[in-house]
């Protein structure tokens, strides 16, 4: 194995009060405004990131979660050592990754959306070899690597076709196969699946999967797919304004910030004076339909408020529904407040 | 294994000339129609007059031709193969550069090495044409030879640092294609490819001797066809090393640079 | 075009030059670069009418006005028609995918995608230079002749676009078009300021028929100064027509391809 470098360490990724504030120039409006920018431009700080802590432990999948310009790529960018922060610290795998990017490089990889590391002009396969020789991969490695990664993303069907010829789905497959070659313990994907079909975006999150449990790889990830934190996230960090909002569970965060269950109900007599019960309140009436939902911190589970229900009122029909993660999420991002402009 | 990495670098632009044959044989009839109209155009200029800046008919046509050869380079088609700095900048992907443990300097300078030895091949085959059908004389003698190619090699690493220079510019101006373009145009007239610098004012002559263009293709080819004896290649040849010493200097400074602004921007 | 169009025109590209000013290392750049520019053409142009004076048969005050047409063409191109050039790669980014969905011609949108600062350092230099050729001229500026040199530029900027048009008509097609339209540009500023029978007939021939590059500049200054060309003198003094009927052609060869138009990458 090629992990050099790295020593065996409590957590995988160590974030301290990181922040990171940017210097702006202003634009003033009008033409004038333009030429007078020009020569004497205005700066404003702007404060992308601030204050950040948070841990991840090895073999975890940590979902990076908030609105666009929340912070999530400028945080992305100071854990891969592309960028200082301003104050705090952050250690990857043991490393300090703006203090010593090349020792971090080779225990981390990455894939930037879109953004492709592969090399436009060359069939995939080369973009593969280079890498391997960049990061002095062992050839039989690389190959039994790249045999695992083929079964699992089905690249050999297209990796001798030059890059500027692949769909995006491919090229995105690609692109994961690259960043993970030379075996990384530490992956960080920013929004990896965006603009890809749900048949490929099902086929990376089984990929992704398989690298947490199987590799015990650590995936720090940022998405806008909700779908795809509650099929691959045990944890989410939820931050918005460049502040952390909340660090836990998907179930903390429903409980937070959503109410986590709707009971649908029609009565067996319409003319029934449908009305709340202890903890659940009578959100609405839909014609002969009533739905309930939790009230209070002392709400009851679904499960104990089914019984309530069904007890009280004779019914005909009943539906549970869940509020579902997006409803969840948009909930959360409101509260938060309304996010700045991307960085 | 540095070796490797090396040689996979240094072969990227090659492979992927190689992966697409139509740019090649594009590249042949550019160099072929070049040539003629480039030997054609000067046998046509000396028509009227004998020997003008120093350099006689076959000289300034034997300058000419090689002239095309050696910046066979220049008319790769650098973009399509979406690696250049100005790409990189305007793609966001100037951040893997970073993210790998090949410092991006290092691999610049195999890209460029490849990109050379490339040129090279194909400025070889060409004067291998070129020389038997009479276009280009042969050199004067084995020394001059000798003295043309190891100026041509000095010429060529000052040639990749000014391309550097320029490429490196792309840090901080990001949407810069036209200025390029006029840089590349500046870096072609000054350092003698459209007409020997033999020919242009003696002002401007000596201005161009504080700049390093020169340094890339006049001198080598002005050696060549004698227009610089051998007694001053000495004088020459120090001049270009020190053009080297110094670009690699000022280049390292805005790599460090770069680096730097790539680091307090986030790429 | 309406009214409409034209006040949509005028205000994108003030926009488009405002943008240009957001910039500013690359536009104050631009202008330091614009100098660098400016010195090297001129030294360029008259170098070799200084050195080879008599070239061709043409005596020195009457050679500088074929660069001077050329320039100035090629300004006018820059300025008003010029982001045709280099449009390969905007191609592939998919921006045409994206003009197709607006309520304007893509040719016009394609002008309009932004403002051409350098065209200012093109045209300033090309004045300077039509302005020297025509002080040093011993020709008697009739209005006719002052007439046929304004239409000589104005069809060689048509010509010099129709070529670049006909590049991107094929760059719809095949990305690989631009590398063409580099060497195109390569040939018109190295080819397009001699007097083209200094050259073998064959190669003129070729620059003639073949790339119509002597309709530039080279066959309307013959015409203004009295020289032969080779070429039969109906030809020669319809220049500004070939170009004329060379853009409209381009255009449509531009319609066309824009029709056949099947995106990029899928």
């Amino acid at each position: 194995m090629t992990r050099s470098g790295a020593r065996p360490v409590a957590h995988h990724i160590e974030v301290r009060g990181l922040s990171r504030t940017f210097r702006t120039t202003v634009r003033r409006p009008g033409f004038g405004g333009a030429l007078r920018s020009l020569v004497n431009p205005e700066r404003v700080a702007k404060h992308a990131v601030s204050g950040i802590t948070f841990d991840v432990a090895p073999g975890e999948l940590l979902a990076l979660l908030g609105p666009n310009g929340a912070g999530k790529s400028t945080t992305i960018k100071m854990l891969t050592g592309i960028l200082t922060p301003t104050s705090g610290v952050a250690r990857v795998a043991g490393v300090v990754p703006y203090e010593d990017r090349q020792r971090n490089a080779r225990n981390i990889g990455a894939v930037f959306g879109q953004r492709t590391q592969l090399w436009w002009d060359l069939p995939v396969r080369e973009s593969f070899s280079i890498l391997r020789d960049i990061y002095e991969v062992p050839r039989a490695e690389h190959a039994t690597r790249l045999k695992e990664f083929d079964d699992l993303l089905e690249l050999s069907s297209f990796w001798d076709t030059r890059v500027r010829h692949l769909s995006l789905g491919q090229r995105v497959r690609c692109d994961l196969a690259a960043a993970l070659l030379h075996d990384p313990q530490v992956v960080f994907l920013d929004e990896p699946t965006i603009g890809m079909d749900v048949v490929v975006k099902e086929q990376v999150r089984e990929f992704l999967r398989h690298q947490v449990e199987e590799r015990g790889r650590t995936v720090l990830l940022t998405t806008h797919d909700m779908t795809e934190v509650e099929r691959l996230a045990e944890r989410v960090v939820l931050i918005n304004h460049g502040r952390l909002v909340l660090d836990g569970t998907l179930d903390e965060i429903r409980r937070t910030f959503g109410s986590t269950w709707q009971v649908r109900v029609t009565p067996a007599d319409p003319h029934t004076e449908v009305a709340p019960l202890p903890g659940i309140a009578l959100l609405r009436r839909e014609g002969p339909q009533a739905v309930f939902g939790p009230e209070g911190p002392g709400a009851p589970t679904v499960h104990q408020a089914l019984k309530q229900i069904v007890e009280r009122y004779e019914l005909t029909d009943l539906a549970i529904d869940e509020a579902d993660l997006e409803d969840v999420m948009r909930a959360a991002y409101v509260q938060a407040g309304p996010g700045a402009d991307e960085v | 294994m540095a070796v490797l990495h090396a040689w996979r670098a240094a072969r990227v632009t090659p492979l992927g000339e190689l992966h697409s044959p139509p740019r090649v044989t594009a590249a042949l009839l550019r160099l072929t129609v070049q040539v003629v109209l480039v030997a054609s155009l000067w046998r046509g200029l000396y028509a009227a007059t004998g020997t003008t800046g120093g350099l006689g008919r076959d000289q300034t046509v034997t300058y000419a031709v090689l002239a095309v050869l050696a910046s066979r380079l220049r008319e790769l088609d650098q973009y399509t193969g979406r690696d250049t700095v100005m790409q990189h900048m305007h793609y966001g992907t100037i951040v893997y550069w970073y993210l790998r443990p090949l410092p991006p300097q290092r691999y610049y300078a195999l890209r460029s090495l490849g990109e050379r030895l490339y040129g090279l091949a194909w400025a070889l085959a060409g004067y291998a044409v070129c020389l038997p059908a009479g276009v280009v004389e042969p050199p004067g003698s084995a020394a001059v030879a000798g003295v043309f190619a190891l100026s041509l090699l000095l010429g060529q690493w000052v040639l990749h640092y000014v391309m550097l220079v320029i490429d490196q510019l792309c840090f901080w101006t990001l949407r810069n294609g036209a200025a390029l373009l006029i840089l590349v145009f500046a870096q072609n007239l000054l350092s003698g490819v459209y007409a020997p610098l033999w020919f242009f004012p003696h002002w401007f002559v000596t201005m161009s001797g504080f700049l390093p263009f020169q340094a890339t293709l006049s001198v080598p080819l002005s050696l060549y066809v004698g227009r610089i004896p051998l007694s001053e290649a000495g004088v020459q040849l120090a001049v270009q090393a020190a053009w080297v010493v110094a670009l690699a200097l000022f280049t390292r400074l805005l790599w460090r640079r770069a680096a730097r602004r790539v680091i307090s921007q986030g790429g | 075009m309406s009214m409409n169009a034209l006040r949509v025109v005028w205000r994108i590209t003030r926009l488009n030059f405002r943008a240009q000013l957001e910039y500013r290392a690359e536009f104050l750049m631009m202008i330091a670069i614009g100098a660098v520019w400016q010195v090297s053409v001129i030294v360029f142009a008259t170098v070799l009418l200084t050195r080879f004076s008599g070239m061709g048969g043409w005596d020195s005050s009457d050679v500088l006005l074929i660069p001077a047409t050329r320039m100035m063409a090629h300004g006018l191109f820059v300025l008003l028609l010029g982001r045709v050039h280099g449009l390969g790669r905007h191609i592939q980014e998919g921006k045409i995918d994206a003009y197709l969905l607006r309520p304007l011609p893509v040719h016009r949108q394609v002008q309009l995608d932004s403002f051409p600062t350098n065209a200012i350092g093109d045209l300033a230099v090309a004045a300077g230079l039509l302005a020297g050729a025509l002080g040093r001229s011993h020709l008697d500026w009739t209005a006719g002749r002052v007439t046929y040199l304004i239409a000589a530029i104005l069809g060689g900027m048509l010509l010099e676009a129709a070529l670049f048009t006909a590049v991107a008509s094929a760059s719809l097609r095949f990305p690989a078009a631009d590398y063409w339209g580099n060497w195109l540009e390569e040939l018109l500023g190295t080819f397009g300021s001699y007097p083209l029978n200094v050259l073998p007939k064959a190669v003129g021939g070729l620059l003639t028929y073949g790339l119509p590059l002597a309709f530039v500049a080279y066959f309307p200054a013959a015409v203004l100064t009295g020289h032969g060309t080779g070429a039969p003198y109906w030809l020669a003094a319809g220049s500004p027509l070939v170009g004329v009927l060379a853009y409209l052609g381009a255009r449509l060869l531009w319609r066309w391809s824009l029709r056949h138009y099947t995106g990029v990458n899928g």
